[in-house]
């Protein structure tokens, strides 16, 4: 009985890492959806989200509640900017031979490597590479008790905010002319263009609504933890990015159920072993994966346009 | 009224909804279009014939603002139309049924008509009752995946898409590749319809029978130039066309 409670719990605290890295993997997937290139700074949006949040915290020390817009809108600006930096440059080129080429992948692959390490040497220069404290008031671990369970309010605030984000990003999807231009440019970006959508600023939109989330990932994060860091953010991003792999890469439901799978398996190995081989968990589901199904647990083959 | 003497002797004039004047793409060191000149008469079909690779598709990617053009004019509508980006030419009122289709295979279509109209949202309702009458077999499918329907489907759900927009002009890229003979019939009757509704056309085939068969007007590429135009009567005559595009 008490073994079955405290695996209760693991299995909460797992389910709340996992939302993180969801937030996190939405963003991958809408980018990829939109670009089919993987972004490679989406772990720096998360961080940036975290600093952004805690400079507003000892600046202006507004409720909690007030973090989060402000935190929203640095991640919309910081995914706008990334796009505009490393991204649009490479959309010039119209004809078939460098819209085939691996040349050009591996171009915007790297450009968005190099704008996440210049990012992350400006974040070192600005703050230091150390961890910085967060303000005990605006800390969230105090822990609740629901039943026997008790979990900690970073938990519950993680669980809500995920909840309203993914509630908000499906309506956007489904439910709005944006929505339908950014699930149209995922499927046929050339069909896109002959209805007469404007593909670059679907194309940004999609980059400023995946960093949102990315962004508000890490404050939360920073505030459960109670440390931020320059290097906070590369961890949650090769989970996320796993998460987005053995979701299919283009499948968000896909993405945010692998996302959650990861959270609680890393909850619970680090119980059972050291918490040195909890990574060594994500790896190995990647690998399980990527032998068993090449296409990701929840992939069915994605058109290409 | 002097000032109707004046409008009445340039509506008498033959409208044109489309004017392309030497219009060249280049691609890295290849000129795919050399300079092509055509005309499209408002409410008229005009065919444009050619083998394999001449430059149909580039053509009317140009024309639709997918490929940038190195040189020439388009004036669509009296506007001039030349390097404009493909959202602001649909917008004008000149719509595309691809090459390929271009469809979205992934979602519903519903969605997909409700994209093709989505540059004209006041009477969308009104567009897609319209459309699903002119296409009644799009609409026992409008829930399903547009990548579930048959060839013959899809076409239709292309031409459909592009016409959500009511364009004033319609371009179509080769409408009946891949199509069982029944089927093409149905579609090329349609343009027929579609013009007689008020839009003009402009057809790329290679399946010459059947678009002189409803052209009034066309053109003849070769390498990236038009080499030959007239009525599409008398290119039907045309000892050179029956021998290329005829079949002897
Ligand atoms: N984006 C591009 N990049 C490089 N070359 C291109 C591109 N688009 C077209 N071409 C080349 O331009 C030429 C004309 O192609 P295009 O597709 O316009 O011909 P087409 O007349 O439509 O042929 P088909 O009847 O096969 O459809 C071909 O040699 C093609 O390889
Ligand atoms: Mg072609």
């Amino acid at each position: 009985m008490i073994f079955d409670i405290f695996l209760l719990q693991q299995v909460i605290n797992g389910l709340s890492i996992g939302f993180v890295y969801a937030l996190m993997a939405i963003g991958f997937t809408l980018i990829f959806g939109v670009l089919n290139v993987v972004n490679f700074a989406h772990g720096e949006v998360y961080t940036i989200g975290a600093f952004i949040g805690l400079m507003v915290i000892t600046a202006l020390a507004p409720p909690l509640v007030a973090v989060v817009p402000l935190v929203l809108a640095a991640g919309a600006l910081s995914g706008v900017g990334l796009e505009r930096l490393a991204f649009r440059p490479f959309r010039r080129f119209t004809d078939e031979a460098s819209q085939k080429s691996r040349a050009m992948r591996e171009a915007t692959l790297l450009s968005s490597l190099a704008v996440s390490i210049i990012a992350r040497e400006i974040m070192m220069h600005l703050f230091g590479g150390d961890m910085q404290g967060v303000p005990s008031d605006y800390l969230l671990q105090r822990p609740v008790a629901i039943g026997p369970i008790m979990v900690a309010t970073g938990s519950l605030v993680i669980f809500a905010t995920s909840a309203v984000m993914l509630g908000a990003l499906q309506f956007l999807l489904y439910r709005t002319q944006t929505g339908l231009g950014i699930r149209a440019v995922s499927n046929n970006q050339l069909g896109a263009r002959y209805v007469g959508i404007d593909t670059d600023r679907t194309i940004v939109t999609t980059f400023a609504v995946g960093s949102m989330l990315g962004a508000t990932a890490g404050i939360l994060v920073g505030l459960y933890d109670g440390a931020i860091s320059p290097h906070m953010g590369f961890a949650p991003g090769v989970k996320a990015f796993v998460a987005m792999v053995m979701g299919g890469l283009s499948s968000i439901p896909g993405a945010v159920a692998c996302a959650l799978l990861l959270g609680v398996s890393e909850s619970i190995a680090t119980e059972f072993l050291s918490s040195g081989w909890k990574d060594l968990i994500t790896y190995s589901l990647l690998v399980i994966t990527l032998v068993f199904f090449p296409q990701g647990i929840f992939g069915h083959g994605r058109e290409r346009a | 009224m002097p000032l109707d003497a004046v409008t009445d002797t340039t509506t008498t004039a033959v409208r044109r909804i489309l004017e392309v004047r030497d219009l060249k793409v280049r691609m890295g060191s290849q000129e795919i279009l050399r300079g092509v000149s055509l005309d499209v008469r408002e409410g008229s079909i005009v065919a444009v014939l050619g083998a394999n690779g001449v430059g149909k598709t580039s053509l009317m990617r140009a024309l639709s603002g997918i490929y940038r053009t190195t040189g020439g004019t388009t004036v669509f509508a009296g506007q001039d139309l030349t390097n404009s980006p493909s959202h602001a030419v649909v917008k004008l009122g000149l719509a595309q049924a691809p090459e390929g289709r271009q469809i979205f295979g992934t979602m519903t279509v519903r969605e997909n008509l409700l994209l093709g109209g989505r540059v004209r949202s006041q009477d969308r309702a009104a567009r897609m009752e319209a459309m699903l009458e002119l296409f009644p077999r799009l609409r026992e499918r409008l829930s399903q995946k547009a990548g579930s329907l048959s060839g013959g489907e899809q076409q239709m759900l292309c031409i459909a898409r592009a016409l959500m927009s009511k364009p004033r002009l319609l371009l179509l890229d080769e409408p009946s590749l891949g199509l069982a003979p029944m089927v093409v019939k149905q579609i090329f009757d349609l343009l027929v319809q579609i013009r007689s509704e008020g839009t003009s056309i402009l057809l790329v085939e290679q399946n010459a029978r059947a678009a002189l068969r409803v052209a009034d007007h066309a053109y003849v590429m070769e390498a990236g130039r038009v080499t030959l135009s007239g009525n599409a009567a008398e290119l039907a005559a045309d000892p050179r066309v029956q021998a290329a595009y005829l079949g002897g």
